[in-house]
């Protein structure tokens, strides 16, 4: 019903990138956050989140990705959120979230 | 279209399959309104927020709840009903949480707790509209 969440991994320079496409709700959160887990329990590297084409994300989204952070920040990296379009972005500022996330264009 | 105090009723399951539905729905009807692309991406996340909220509170998933969107001409305020008074304030204890703190930042009138049957009211208004 919801808008499907894809979740794509690619190489840059060396370097992972999880896209997201789609968006991220209740409906959808679950399997990302199995999957984001499962990423840093296998790279123990900082996480860049390529968010070109996401298009939607709720407070379920948001909770997601502290519960991640906390689990990236175990390992001493860092999460990348980049190219955020505006409507998420300003979710990220409500929240005082875009002080927690390093949050990159 | 004359959009004086008109209703549009929505009733679903409490399920999280069916919040893009109440997501998809508001769209419409805030587009339909005359709310620009930025208000709507607005509108749909404050409404979303309830929905989890009540998809997450509600054990029994065959229940049904109520969305009903009042139109006028320069705004809309959408109300949650369902036939559970036990539901009461949904954020009791989370006022201060994610999903509170979006509602508030996102809509113009908002209403946590009502009596009276239904449970939560949110408004926005249309800018420039007397």
């Amino acid at each position: 019903m919801s808008e499907e969440l894809k979740i794509n991994e690619k190489y840059i320079d060396g370097s992972l990138y999880v896209v997201l496409s789609g968006e991220i709700d209740i409906y959808t959160s679950q399997g990302l956050k199995e999957r984001l887990c499962d990423i840093v329990e296998r790279e123990k590297s900082d996480l860049r989140i390529d968010c070109s084409n996401l298009n939607y994300i709720d407070s379920t989204g948001l909770g997601l990705l502290v519960g991640v952070l906390k689990k990236v920040k175990q390992n001493g990296n860092k999460i990348y959120l980049i190219n955020m379009k505006e409507n998420i972005k300003k979710l990220f500022v409500i929240t005082g979230l875009d002080k927690v996330f390093n949050i990159e264009e | 279209m004359d959009t004086n105090s008109e209703k549009i009723e929505l009733r679903l399951p409490f399920k999280a399959e069916y919040v893009s539905v109440a997501r998809l729905t508001a769209s419409g009807i805030a587009s339909r309104i005359g709310f620009d692309i930025e208000a709507i991406e607005d509108i749909k996340v404050a409404i979303a927020e309830v929905c989890n909220k009540l998809v997450v509170i509600k054990s029994d998933k065959s229940d049904y709840y109520t969305i009903t969107f009042n139109i006028s001409h320069d705004s809309l305020t959408i109300v949650f009903d369902c036939d559970d008074d036990a539901l009461g304030c949904i954020f009791g204890d989370d006022e201060n949480g994610l999903g509170v703190s979006i509602i508030k930042a996102l809509m113009d009138d908002v209403n946590l707790c009502m009596n009276e049957g239904s449970f939560l009211s949110m408004t926005r208004h249309l800018e420039g509209v007397n």
